[in-house]
C-alpha cells in the first residue's frame, strides 16, 4: 500500500512536476490575496489569455516563451488603458474586448504555423513534460515574485487599501500598481506552464477568497492563502498519476472544493457560522 | 471584377463551406442582438464565465447519454445561478465569486474530458469546428438562434430597460427577477447555440465585440443594434470565405476582423458628431 503512494516519487518527472507545481502554486497564492479584494479577479484571466500570441510568436521564432508572454501582456495592459481612456465603454467590456481579440490573434498564428506551437500545451498546461530551461525560468519568476512581495507586502497593502494615506507617507500609488502587474503577468506566465491559459484565473483568485472567508488578517490571510496555493498544486500533480486525468484540471478542482467547504463551513464567515452566529444574537435579544 | 467575384463564390462550391457560412450568418444574428444587451447590462464578463462552464455538462452528458447541448445548457446556467447565491451569501467579491466558480468547473470538465473516453474532441469544443458542421448540428443551431433572436427582439424593450435602470424598471413594474433569469436562460442558450462554430473562447469575443462598435458609433439603441448586427454578419462572412483562401483557423479569423473594425470605429467616433437630439435612448 505504502509503497503504491510512494510510486510517484520514484520517477524524476513527476517530483520535478510536484515542486515546481507547489512553488508557482504559492507565488500566485500570494498576488491572490491583492487581487482578490481589489475586485480584479478577471483581469488574472485577461492576462491568462492575452498572452497566447506572445507564447506562439515566442515558439516560432525560438525565442525563450516567457519574453514572447511578458510583452504581449504588456501590450494587453497598454491597449486596455487606452482604449478606456478613449470611449466610454464600461471597464469589463473592455477587458473582455481586448482578451478575446490577443486570444483570437494567437490562435490565428498558430493556424498559420501549425507544426511549431504546442497549443493543447499553452491552453491545458504541460507541467509532465516541463524541459529543464522551463523549470528555470520558472523558478526565477516565482524567486523574483516571492522575494519582492514579501519585502514590500505592507507597502502594497497600504498602497492598494489606503491610497490617502500611502499618498501622506510618500509611496506613490503608481509605481506601485505597475511593479504588481508586472509580477502578476510574470506569475500568470509561470503558471501558464502548470495549468494552461484557461485555468490561470483559478491559481491567482482562489487561495486568496478562501483564506479571505477563514481570517480577518492581512498577514494571516497571505499565510492561509500561500499554503493551500502550495498544497494544492503538489496534492493535484500527485492525485492526476493515479487518476490518468489533467493535472492542471485536479489542482483547480481541489481548490474550489477547498473553497466550497470553506464556504459552508467556515468558523465566521461560512454559511453554516454566518446562521449560528444570527441566532446566537436571536436568543440574546429574546432571551 | 471577376476575381473578386470567384474569390467569393469558389469557396461556396464546397458543401461545408456552405454548411459553415450559414452557421456563421446563424450565430452573427443571435450573438450581435445579444452583445448591445451585455454591454449596456455591464455582464461581458457573464458570458466569459458562462462559456468556460459548459464543459463538464459536455462531458457529463456524454457519460448519461443525452443530448450534449442539454448538459451544455444546464451547466452553464448553473454556473451563473451558483455565481449570484454565493455572491449573496458571502463576504466575496463578485467578480472573484465568478472566476473561481467558472474556473471550477472548467477544471472539471477537463478532468472528466481526460479521465472519461469520450468522442468528445476537447480542442473542437475550446476552439470550434465550423468547417466540419453536421446537419443536426446546424438545425439544432438553427432553431435556438432564431428562437432566441426573436425573444429578444420582441421583448426588446422591456429588456433594455432592465440593462439601463433594473430599479427604474421594477418601479415600472417589470417583472426584474424573470427578466434576470431569462436573460440568463437566453445567455447560455446563445452560447450553446455558438459552441460548435466559435467554441467556448472566441464566443465570448462575438458577444462583445459587436455591441461594443455599436455603441461607439450610435447613440440610439435601436441604431446600436444595427450596426452591431451589420458589423457581426460583415465580419463573419468575410472572416469564413478570407479563411478558405489563407488556409487559417474560421472562428480566429473572424473575431481578428471584428477587433480590426473596433479599432476602425474607435478612430471615426471622433469624426461623428451625434447631435444630442437623436440621442433618445429610451
Amino acid at each position: 500500500m505504502i509503497e503504491y503512494l510512494l510510486e510517484p516519487f520514484q520517477y524524476h518527472y513527476m517530483v520535478t512536476a510536484m515542486w515546481v507545481c507547489s512553488l508557482v502554486g504559492v507565488t500566485c497564492a500570494f498576488l491572490s490575496a491583492y487581487l482578490m479584494l481589489k475586485g480584479w479577479s478577471l483581469m488574472g484571466d485577461a492576462l491568462g489569455h492575452s498572452i497566447f500570441p506572445g507564447v506562439a510568436l515566442a515558439y516560432i521564432l525560438n525565442l525563450p516563451y516567457a519574453i514572447g508572454a511578458f510583452f504581449a501582456g504588456l501590450m494587453a495592459a497598454m491597449s486596455m488603458t487606452i482604449i478606456k481612456q478613449k470611449t466610454k465603454l464600461r471597464e469589463d467590456t473592455v477587458i473582455g474586448l481586448v482578451f478575446t481579440s490577443f486570444f483570437a490573434v494567437g490562435l490565428l498564428i498558430t493556424s498559420i504555423h501549425p507544426t511549431s506551437v504546442n497549443v493543447q500545451g499553452i491552453i491545458l498546461g504541460n507541467i509532465l513534460a516541463i524541459s529543464e530551461e522551463d523549470v528555470v525560468q520558472v523558478v526565477i519568476i516565482s524567486a523574483i515574485c516571492l522575494l519582492i512581495m514579501a519585502l514590500k507586502w505592507k507597502d502594497f497593502l497600504v498602497v492598494f487599501f489606503d491610497e490617502a494615506h500611502a499618498r501622506s507617507i510618500g509611496i506613490s500609488a503608481a509605481t506601485y500598481k505597475v511593479i504588481f502587474f508586472t509580477l502578476l503577468s510574470a506569475a500568470t506566465v509561470a503558471a501558464l506552464q502548470t495549468v494552461g491559459a484557461c485555468l490561470v484565473i483559478a491559481l491567482v483568485v482562489t487561495p486568496g477568497a478562501t483564506a479571505y472567508l477563514l481570517t480577518d488578517r492581512f498577514g494571516k490571510l497571505i499565510i492561509i492563502s500561500m499554503l493551500i496555493g502550495g498544497v494544492t498544486s503538489g496534492l493535484g500533480v500527485y492525485i492526476s498519476y493515479f487518476m490518468n486525468a489533467n493535472p492542471g484540471g485536479l489542482i483547480v478542482v481541489i481548490q474550489t472544493v477547498i473553497f466550497l467547504a470553506a464556504f459552508l463551513f467556515a468558523p465566521k464567515h461560512g454559511l453554516l457560522g454566518a446562521r449560528r452566529t444570527i441566532r446566537a444574537q436571536k436568543e440574546i435579544i429574546h432571551g | 471584377m471577376d476575381n473578386i467575384l470567384q474569390f467569393i463564390t469558389e469557396p461556396l462550391a464546397h458543401e461545408f463551406m456552405q454548411r459553415a457560412l450559414l452557421m456563421s450568418l446563424l450565430i452573427a444574428c443571435v450573438c450581435s442582438i445579444f452583445s448591445c444587451f451585455l454591454v449596456l447590462k455591464g455582464w461581458s464578463l457573464m458570458g466569459d464565465a458562462v462559456s468556460h462552464a459548459v464543459l463538464p455538462g459536455i462531458a457529463l452528458a456524454f457519460v448519461a447519454g443525452i443530448p450534449l447541448t442539454v448538459g451544455a445548457f444546464v451547466a452553464g446556467l448553473f454556473c451563473a445561478v451558483s455565481t449570484g447565491y454565493l455572491k449573496e451569501n458571502s463576504r466575496v467579491k463578485e467578480d472573484a465569486v465568478m472566476g473561481i466558480i467558472f474556473s471550477g468547473m472548467f477544471a472539471l470538465g477537463l478532468v472528466l474530458l481526460t479521465h472519461i473516453e469520450t468522442d468528445v474532441h476537447l480542442l473542437h469544443v475550446l476552439f470550434g469546428n465550423i468547417l466540419g458542421i453536421s446537419t443536426e448540428d446546424l438545425v439544432s443551431a438553427g432553431i435556438i438562434a432564431i428562437l432566441t433572436s426573436l425573444i429578444m427582439f420582441i421583448k426588446r424593450k422591456d429588456l433594455m430597460l432592465f440593462c439601463f435602470d433594473p430599479s427604474y424598471a421594477s418601479v415600472v413594474g417589470l417583472p426584474v427577477k424573470f427578466l434576470h433569469f431569462g436573460m440568463l436562460i437566453l445567455l447560455s442558450l446563445t452560447i450553446v447555440a455558438s459552441l460548435q462554430a466559435a467554441g467556448i473562447i472566441l464566443v465570448i469575443a462575438m458577444l462583445i465585440a459587436p455591441g461594443a462598435i455599436g455603441f461607439l458609433l450610435s447613440k440610439s439603441f435601436d441604431r446600436m443594434m444595427m450596426i452591431a448586427l451589420g458589423v457581426s454578419v460583415f465580419s463573419c462572412v468575410g472572416g469564413t470565405i478570407t479563411s478558405y483562401h489563407l488556409d487559417a483557423a474560421t472562428a480566429p479569423l473572424i473575431v481578428v476582423i471584428q477587433a480590426v473594425l473596433f479599432l476602425m470605429a474607435m478612430l471615426a467616433q471622433r469624426f461623428i458628431r451625434i447631435s444630442p437630439k437623436s440621442s433618445a435612448a429610451t
